[in-house]
């Protein structure tokens, strides 16, 4: 495989992978009742 | 129950505010965190959660009952409770778009002091932040 190839490889799989990782929870915010 | 939440899979940090009620948690970034078992784990520490409310990036999904769900990991989703917000990001379900979305996964129901934590949540939609 060429450096050229490689490289485009590389490039299109953090295209692929990268927004999946992002996907997540970001922030949990709660109300509660009855602490001391 | 600061300690209680911590140690929960996929929480990074709790902040507990005495003084309105209100617990913030951070999840890990690279963790996946249960808001059910927060519920639950708030419960078991001896107080209720009246409102939990989530900010999460995802893609929206078609859920086997005909209805629309977020998706936040490969095996984690939360089904849209139907409104006008929803409504707008239906047409992005099952393509690669992805949306942040500030929602409401848990009311307490009116009229009861400590109910049981509920088994399933969904998703009521407040603000959508991004689509992307």
């Amino acid at each position: 495989m060429s450096v050229r190839n490689f490289a485009l490889f590389v490039l299109l799989g953090s295209v692929m992978i990268g927004p999946a990782v992002e996907a997540r929870v970001k922030h949990i915010e709660m109300r509660v009742e009855g602490m001391t | 129950m600061k300690q209680h939440l911590g140690r929960q899979a996929g929480v990074q940090k709790v902040e507990v505010n005495l003084i309105d009620g209100k617990v913030d948690v951070t999840p890990k970034e690279d963790g996946q965190i249960d808001p059910a078992q927060l519920l639950k784990a708030t419960y078991d520490s001896g107080v209720s959660t009246a409102e939990m409310d989530i900010t999460a990036r995802g893609r929206i999904i078609r859920n086997g009952s005909g209805g629309f769900a977020l998706q936040v990991e490969p095996n984690q989703s939360f089904a849209l409770a139907p409104n006008e917000l929803s409504k707008t990001l239906e047409f992005l379900a099952d393509t690669p778009a992805f949306v942040t979305v500030l929602g409401q996964l848990y009311k307490k129901p009116p009229g009861k002091k400590k109910p049981e934590p509920p088994t399933s949540l969904s998703l009521t939609i407040i603000e959508v932040q991004k689509k992307e």
